[in-house]
């Protein structure tokens, strides 16, 4: 789970980065987006100018590293002005992220 | 000769030229072929998308077989090819960041 | 241009409880700009209960997707940024 802007740490990416290792060893794994880390969802994003690379564009390898899934909290998207018309592609809506979480045998926060 | 870090990869992926690739491929005694090409080049496109070279081995060749199908995107062929650790050596010669998980 | 009173340079999120201690500081004459993860106030539609300026670092609201920006709030790049600061008589960075 993610609940942290993207750019301003590296606490997410280190969590991507672990979601992807999980994949590599055949681990089924997903990231729910939760608070301001449905952030990270956002189309468009060009941090070419803060010398970052897109978290959005890092995020589009998930599905072929073998990412089950992006979930994205529905109530932290009407926050942040988000709709699936203005995300990445592939992301799935979640109405309760706490009844998501009781499917998984393990979820953990970034940080 | 665009600039280099001291493990030998490009520091910025934009000054990579496909002559460039075969000066870093001889340093590690390779002599790049078609097949050598092809995966090059597949991992051009994946970086130009994604901003993010294949983290591990394992993640290099799930990449491979992804876009490529089982015939490429296998360990035996990959390593053959890129010899040493493979998603290294691959992603040095085609001017790509160190793969983050790759010791 | 008029001078600023206060300039509140804010960098947290909007939920984060430093931003809200920022929104409860400003002052008519004060202006606010928003850099790194506080430009994401532009995705919400919450403003500052008091009518000062907005300005916001254009290359973190581009970063994060938010380069169209709202009516009212102005786009500042780095060298514009300092004026905004020359400009201050006091600076707070949240």
């Amino acid at each position: 789970m993610i609940d942290q802007s993207p750019y301003g740490t590296w606490v997410g990416r280190e969590a991507l980065d672990m979601a992807f290792s999980l994949a590599a060893f055949d681990q089924a794994v997903s990231i729910l987006f939760t608070d301001t880390g449905v952030n990270w969802l956002r189309a468009f994003q060009q941090p070419n100018d803060i010398a970052q690379k897109s978290v959005a564009k890092n995020l589009s390898a998930a599905p072929i590293f073998g990412v089950e899934a992006l979930y994205a909290d529905a109530a932290a998207c009407r926050r942040y002005g988000l709709t699936l018309d203005n995300m990445i592609e592939g992301v799935v809506m979640c109405e309760s992220s706490s009844e998501l979480l009781h499917q998984f045998a393990h979820a953990a926060f970034a940080g | 000769m665009p600039a280099r870090n001291n493990e030998g990869f490009v520091v910025n992926a934009n000054e990579w030229t496909p002559a460039a690739a075969s000066i870093i491929a001889a340093d590690d005694g390779i002599k790049l072929n078609e097949k050598h090409w092809e995966i090059i080049e597949f991992l051009r496109l994946f970086y130009k998308t994604h901003e993010v070279s294949p983290p591990s081995n394992r993640l290099f060749v799930k990449s491979v077989k992804e876009a490529l199908g089982d015939t490429r995107g296998n360990s035996i062929y990959l390593m053959t090819l890129f010899p040493g650790t493979p998603a290294k050596t691959a992603c040095r010669i085609a001017g790509l960041p160190r793969p983050t998980n790759c010791l | 241009m008029a001078l600023i009173h206060t300039l509140h340079i804010l960098n947290k999120t909007p939920g984060h409880a430093r931003s809200l201690q920022c929104m409860d500081a400003l002052r008519p004459g004060d202006a606010l700009l928003f850099t790194e993860s506080a430009v994401l106030a532009l995705a919400t539609q919450q403003h500052p209960e008091i009518d000062v300026p907005v300005f916001v670092l254009a290359p973190d609201a581009l970063a994060r997707g938010l380069g169209q920006c709202p009516d009212g709030v102005t786009q500042v790049d780095f060298p514009a940024m300092v004026d905004l600061t020359a400009q201050a008589q006091t600076v707070i960075s949240w």
